[in-house]
Order: structure tokens, then sequence, then C-alpha cells
């Protein structure tokens, strides 16, 4: 690709069309992409952003419509095509070899493109385009020794590698801490000075305020408006993508706290590099409260989760529910017991993609009545009737947009697949729900949902355990809130009693209250 | 010019009729060309291979007695690759049962009457095959030892073990030179000619297991464990166990195969029942797409391929050497039509634009 002037249209769709079996994903959509400029694609879940986006990547042929890459009509069969044509591609649920290192990971493949490079020639290439776009990592780790925000960054490096002027970032935010996210809206910024275009799609609409250059809203299918960044406002924002006009308020009264339900006392374990990753941390949960956990992700969340639903031993500690010791229990006696779990990587844990919605929707739920009757001890025959009149039925109270319940699972759209997660885990008559990150990926609509429906479940004498990297969320929706700093708990508090710059010095290890106090908290 | 290969998205159903189609017209037609180089005129191969899988009843009842084997395995098969295992060694449970088979037959023909033989002949045969199988499931579950690797050294083991017992316990005193059992009398109940209640009994557990996998809360948590372990270990299911699980039941299937041969077509034990019929079985499972429905079509094709090659040869006086490689050359054909059905080729003439 020759030089470009600023503001010159790098990439034009006219017209597409993109049908899947029960929906019009892509309805007709032109959009034009300059260079030099943040372009923010909004919309609802499955509006069919995403559909969009593996169009231009060539990883679906439109039905209909046209792709013009600089002015000149193209027809793009497969990623390899759009690469050579300067576009990359992060995706939503993106893959990588977790045994490869990173320098193998961005190198893996580019033979195919004719460039041939030696290990350490390819090192200096690759510590040379860190510099230049303030990104870093080490290009001797192994993929599974990066957090979420590393891996994307490779993701992104591998993409520029390949030559790509014009990127596509697929909710890039949703697995990134706000530092990352700041740091990857600087990098933006780098790209797009430098005559680059990228498309980015989110749900947060205060990301879009801060680093969009022009606006565009999908609904259904279809473009509902096209705007400059400086002529949007959120409420207008939130309006156009759900077709309604959204709250941001959760009704939210007094809670009425009950008896302990979840006691967790000086609980360790480790994480799967083998360090100590929860240090000794003594909290509770009461009926009728909810209790949220702050903290920079991968401070021990995920691995104190892990532990209370059974998929990781402690290494000490204990962990009873309403008084009886379940420490160590495997998790189909948690289930049992009366626990959910809404996980946070929804593709690889939470679904099966090749089984449908309606039995996705009853997974662990398959052995009870009346979606199966007993036959003889063990085996039990399936009631696909019952199945799917309950699937049905939760299709429709959480607004899960598929064709049918027969649709496989792995074809719903990101938000989609959350919400089956969401519906399934609050619908099995769980009393303690255990939600990390509940509203990743969801659209306005469906977060204002769901916080409402989490705060009506406690306020139906359940336990909620709120996990969430989104401060504001945990601020607003918890009865209590304990901070996570390096695997132990640095503060507790009730929502208001601290200044968000002392809770962020929390959260930054900055500061610490003494364990006693922590400990007292929960008495 | 550049040759291209692409995952297809839906795959349309004119594919999946006309790529097993294509694959045995070529195949056919590249055996043509063989047999005219060997000398023999492929009219007359083919009209004898055609007779000799479905020309009347008693060939297409052979074809039957044929593809028992074939569906027992490749059902068994079908069940561990679904709990995503694979059982490379449907060879070697094959001949561990057919030994035990063998092996109760020796010991108590002459004292015990035959369906009482057959009885606890076939369940030893089921039960060393399971082991034999679940051995590997066993290692894979607990301690994520590749189970091809397993499965292919326990093939080898079982053909070391069986070459050894017909020149040991199991020889037949009579046989002077020939490494060989003595006569097995009890047999399985005939249907007719040749056909016995062994075909009977593989299509009503390819039913079965068809039941269990698609109908019932087992078979879901089994197809859950194979399809995203993470999410079935997530929903409580026991994933190890499953696997463990379903490798017993595909060992069990090939071990009753081997026991059904030895008292329903050889009715004696020797080396020549190593002709590779467990492997020839995963191709029939992946044929019938690891659905045990399909898999009785595909079992009952794979028959009927085996006897038309064999009648082929006995027309044409084609070298066995060569007939086999027809052989191989269908399912060689075939498995690139299964891959043709995911893929498509795509010629691209300059670049992309
Ligand atoms: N491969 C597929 N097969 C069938 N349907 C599909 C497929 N991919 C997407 N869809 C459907 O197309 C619609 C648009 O999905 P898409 O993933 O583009 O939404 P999205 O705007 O990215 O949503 P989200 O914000 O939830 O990620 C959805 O209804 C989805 O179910
Ligand atoms: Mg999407």
């Amino acid at each position: 690709m020759s030089e470009v002037a600023p503001g010159q249209v790098v990439l034009e769709v006219r017209g597409i069309v993109k049908r899947f079996p029960g929906v019009v994903a892509n309805d007709h959509v032109d959009l034009q992409v300059r260079a030099g400029e943040v372009l923010a694609l909004l919309g609802e879940n499955g509006a069919g952003k995403t559909t969009l986006m593996n169009i231009i990547y060539g990883l679906y042929t439109p039905d209909e419509g046209e792709i013009y890459v600089m002015g000149r009509r193209v027809h793009i069969r497969g990623p390899k095509d759009a690469i050579s044509l300067g576009i990359g591609m992060v995706h939503q649920h993106f893959m990588q070899v977790e045994e490869l290192t990173v320098l193998e990971n961005i190198i893996l493949g580019l033979r195919e493109f004719g460039i041939i490079l030696d290990t350490e020639k390819a090192k200096r290439m690759l510590e040379e385009a860190f510099q230049r776009y303030g990104l870093r990592v080490d290009p001797d780790a192994y993929i599974w020794q990066l957090s979420a925000g590393e891996k994307q960054r490779v993701e992104i490096m591998k993409a520029l590698f390949r030559g790509a002027k014009i990127l596509i970032l697929d909710e890039p935010t949703s697995v990134l801490t706000p530092q990352e996210t700041k740091e990857l809206f600087k990098t933006l910024r780098k790209f797009v000075e430098g005559g680059m275009a990228v498309i980015f799609i989110t749900h947060k609409l205060q990301e879009v305020m801060e680093v969009a250059d022009r606006i565009v809203v999908m609904r259904r299918g279809k473009v509902v408006g096209r705007l400059m960044r400086e002529e949007a406002t959120i409420p207008q924002l939130a309006r156009l993508m759900v077709g309604r006009e959204v709250l941001f308020r959760i009704e939210k009264g007094e809670a009425r706290p009950g008896e302990v339900v979840l006691r967790v006392e000086g609980l360790r374990a480790m994480s799967d590099k083998g360090v100590e990753a929860v240090k000794g941390i003594t909290f509770s949960v009461r009926k009728g409260e909810i209790v949220g956990v702050a903290g920079v992700a991968g401070n021990g969340q995920k691995e104190l989760v892990e532990v209370l639903y059974g998929l990781r031993r402690p290494t000490a500690g204990r962990v009873t529910l309403f008084g009886k010791d379940v420490t160590g229990e495997p998790t189909h006696r948690i289930i049992k017991f009366g626990i959910s779990l809404i996980p946070e990587e929804r593709v690889t844990m939470g679904i099966v993609p090749t089984f449908s919605v309606a039995d996705n929707l009853i997974l662990e739920i398959v052995d009870r009545e009346p979606f199966s009757q007993k036959v003889f001890d063990g085996l039990r025959k399936l009631s696909f009737e019952n199945i799917e009149k309950y699937a049905e039925e939760l299709i429709r109270k959480f607004d899960i947009r598929t064709p049918s319940s027969k649709t496989k699972a792995g074809y719903l759209s990101g938000g989609n697949i959350q919400k089956l997660i969401l519906a399934r885990e609050l619908s099995r008559g769980a009393y303690l729900i255990i939600a990390d990150q509940p509203t990743a990926g969801l659209d306005v609509g469906a977060t204002e949902f769901i916080r409402n429906l989490l705060v009506k479940a406690r306020d139906s004498g359940n336990a909620v355990f709120l996990v969430s990297g989104d401060l504001s969320e945990v601020l607003s929706l918890s009865d209590r809130v304990m901070v996570m700093y390096e695997g132990e708990i640095t503060a507790v508090f009730r929502p208001g009693e601290l200044p968000i710059e002392e809770i962020g010095l929390y959260m930054l290890g900055a500061k610490k209250m003494p364990k006693e106090e922590v400990e007292r908290f929960w008495e | 010019m550049r040759i291209r290969l692409e995952r297809r998205g839906e795959v349309p159903l004119y594919v999946y009729i006309l790529a097993p189609t294509g694959a045995f017209l070529l195949a056919f037609l590249m055996g043509a060309f063989l047999m005219l180089w060997a000398g023999a005129s492929p009219i007359k191969g083919y009209g004898a291979f055609l007779r000799g899988a479905f020309g009347g009843l008693k060939p297409f009842t052979n074809t039957l007695l044929r593809a028992t084997p074939f569906l027992l395995m490749a059902t068994g098969i079908s069940l561990s690759n679904r709990s995503n295992v694979l059982n490379i060694g449907a060879e070697g449970q094959y001949i561990m049962g057919a030994i035990a088979m063998t092996w109760i037959a020796v010991l108590m023909q002459n004292s015990v009457p035959g369906f009482i033989v057959i009885l606890v002949g076939v369940i030893l045969a089921v039960i060393v095959g399971a082991l034999w199988a679940g051995a590997a499931g066993y290692l894979k579950a607990k301690m994520g030892i590749n189970e091809v690797v397993v499965t292919v050294m326990l093939n080898w083991v079982a053909i070391m073990l069986l070459k050894w017992l017909l020149r040991g316990p199991l020889k037949d005193p009579r046989s002077q030179q020939w490494p060989m059992s003595p006569p097995i009398g009890p047999h399985l109940p005939y249907i007719y000619g040749n056909l016995n209640l062994g075909f009977v009994i593989a299509v009503l557990l390819a039913i079965a297991i068809w039941y269990v996998l698609f109908r019932t809360n087992i078979g879901f948590k089994l197809r859950a464990c194979g399809e995203n372990p993470r999410a079935a270990r997530y929903a409580g299911f026991n994933v190890e166990g499953m696997l463990i699980l379903s490798m017993l039941i595909s060992g069990a299937m090939a071990g009753m195969a081997g026991a059904f041969d030895v008292i329903g077509t050889f009715h004696i034990l020797y080396e020549g029942i190593v002709v590779g019929l467990g492997y020839t079985s995963i191709i029939v499972a992946l044929v019938g797409k690891n659905h045990p429905l399909a898999v009785i079509g595909s079992a009952i094709m794979f028959g009927a391929i085996y006897n038309g090659v064999t009648s082929m040869q006995s027309v044409t006086q084609l070298s066995y050497t060569l007939s086999k490689c027809i052989e191989g050359m269908i399912y060689l054909f075939f498995l690139i039509s299964e891959f043709l059905v995911l893929y498509r080729i795509r010629l691209i003439r300059g670049d992309a634009s």
C-alpha cells in the first residue's frame, strides 16, 4: 500500500448483506473508514458488528454487496487476502498457542507471506516495532505466562507484522484492566497519527467518547446512526443502540442481610503458574447481600472463584456453606449445594459451542426433573420437550437473540452467549451466585437488565458474590466491598465510605488496612 | 497460479453425496488401470466385485457377515471419538477378544455345553477388550499420556501374544507345522447361510449406543466432555471418568468383534485373523460421522467392499497384494472425500484483487 493522505477513504463497504439461517446479520450495510481515524462501531448484542468485520477480514463471504480498498473493488476470499490488502484483525475471542513464545507466535505463519526470518533478526525487528509503538511484551515469554492485556498486544503485533494498515479490534477492552485500556488507547492514537485506520468495537460508551473520531451505530443488522464524536452524547448513543431510553440506574434499596451463607477462612491457593495466588483470605457473604470484589484483574480473583466452585484445590483454609464444611468438594457437589457460577471465560468455559442453545441452558441440571426421567440408577432419559419449553422461556425472559432454541450456541454473538450463561446460572435456583465479570461484553441495555436482576436476586434472599474489573459496577451493586491485591484483601468497606482515589490506592497495593480490621469487618 | 484450501462454512447437502460417490468412481477408475496393467479385465473384475458384494441373497448375507466386526468396532470407536479419545487400538482389542474366546473354547468345549462356552468366552472377550482399551484411557485420563501411542503399542503386544500363544499354549497338538488352535466347535446360531446372530447383536448394540449417546443424560455428558472438556468440568461432569468409560466400551465392542469372528466366521484361531480390520473400522466410523446409526450403513458398505475385492481377486486371478492395493485405494479416496467435505480447493490466479 502506498502513502495515503489523512482523511482519504481507505476502506469502504457498500450494501453488504449477510444472512444466517433464521437471521439477517447484516442488512445492506454501508461503511467508510478513513486513514488517520479511529472509527468506533457500536451496537447492541447481535447487531451484526462481528459479522461485518469477519466479512471484511474474509472469514465470511457476503451474500450481497461490495468491498473497496483504496478505491479499488476487491474480493476478499480469506484472511490471507485481507492481510495482503493491509487489513488486520484482533478477534473478540482470539486463540493463541499457549506453549509457544511471544516471538514464535508473532512470526508463526509469516513464511506464508514469503518472509523468512531467522530468530535473531525477527527478535530485533520485534523490539524495534515495540519501541516505535510503545508496546511491550517479553519476546521470549510463553503465552501462558501472559496477562490478557499482554496476549492482546501480541495479537496486535501479529497484525502489524503482517503489514496491517487497517486494524480491526473486536471488543478489545472487555478483557483489559483500566490501566491496560489507557495504554491501548495511547497506542491506537499513535497508529492513526502514523496514517493507519482503526475500527474499534466496544460496548463501553465512555471509551467511545475517549478514543473515537467517528461513530457508527448498528441495530438489528442495519446502520442506524453515523456521528462525529464531538456531536455525540452518551445517552444519545445508548438510545441509538438499543432503541429505547437507557437509565444507567439501578433500582436498589437497603440490603436486609440475613444469616451467613458463605464463610471463607484463611484460604490459600496456587495459580496455574505454580505461585501462590490466594494468600490466606477471610470473608463471608450473607443472605440478602451483595459482596463485591474490586481489584485489578490477575490479583487472585480468578483462583479464588475457582476454589469456591470446586475447580481448584485450596492449599490451606476452610470454606463453609451454612456452617457446613465444603472445603475441597468437587464441582458437582458444589452445584448440588446450590451455588451458581457465571465464569469469566464465557466461550471456553461457559458453553459447549456445538450444543444447541437449549442444551446449554440445562447444562448443569440435565439430571433434574423435568429435563430427564430416571430409567434406572444413573441413567436418565432426556425429555426434549421439557428442555425446549424451559429454553424458550429463558430465551424470552433474558432476550437472548437466537434464531431458535435449536441453534448451536457457538453461533450466537458474544453478548448473547453471555446472556445465555446468565440466564442459566440465575435461573437454576441457587442461593449463592458467584458472578465473575457478569456484564462483560453486554450492551448497555442488557447490562442494566442484568445488574437489576442481581439486585433482585439479593432482595429475594440470595447471596451474591460479585467479581468485576469495572469499579463503578462493584460500587453501585455491592453492599460490602473487599479489595484484592496480590492475593490478599487490602481493604474492606461499604460503598460511599471511601473516596475513589483511596480505593485506587488499595487496588494498586499502595495502601493496606491492618489484617485485624479486615477480619473484624466480616464478623 | 496458486492452490489453496479453505474450510467450508456450511456444508451443502450435494457435497455430502457427491464427495463419497466421486471417491468411489475415482478409486474404481484407478483400480481399472491397475488391473489392465496386471493383464486382467476390469469389466470382468468389477462384475465379480458387484456379484461378490451384492449379487444375490448369499453374497449379500456374506457381506453382512463381513460387516459385523466393522459395525461392532466402528460403533465403539465412534463412541470414544465422541468423548475425544482416539482409539487406534481396536485391532489389538479385537485380537485379544479372539484369544480370550479361543482360550475358553479350548479349555471348556469338551466338557460343557456349547452355549455356555460361548457365553463365558464372549464375556471374557468383552472384559479383556475393555481392559486393553481402558488401560490406554486410564493412562490418558490420569497422566495425560497420549492414547494413540499407547493403543498402537498395545496392538503390537496383542499381535506378538497371538503369535506366541499359537506356537505354545493354544497350539493344536495335531497340527504339526501351522501355528493354529484346535478347531472350535461351538458357534453362534445361523440366520441364513453363514450369517449368524452376531450381526443382529451388532445392529442392536449400535442402536442402543445411539440411544444412550443422544437420548440420555450419560450421552449428553459424554458428548459435552468430548466437545469442550473445560465447560464440562465447570458443569460438574466427570471428564476423566467419561473418557475412561468410553474407552472401556470401545474396547469391549472390539473384544466382542474378535470373539464373534472366532465363533461365527473362522471357527479356529490363526494368524490370518490379523488383517487390519481394526484399522479399517476407524475409517468406517469416520465415514459414518461417528454416528452409530450411520455407522450401520457404512459398515455394510465396507463389508461389501471387502467381499467384492475378494471375489474380484478370485475371478481375475489378480494377486492378493494387488487386490488389497485396490481396496486400500478405495479407503484412501474415501478419506480424501471426507476431507473435501470439510474443505474446498481454490485455484487462484494472480493476486487477490
Ligand atoms: N456463523 C454463524 N452462524 C449462524 N448465525 C450467526 C453466525 N455468526 C453470527 N450469527 C448471528 O448473526 C447475528 C449477528 O451476530 P454478531 O456476532 O455479528 O453480533 P455482534 O454485533 O458482534 O454482537 P455482540 O456485541 O454480542 O458481540 C447474531 O444473531 C448471531 O446469532
Ligand atoms: Mg461481536
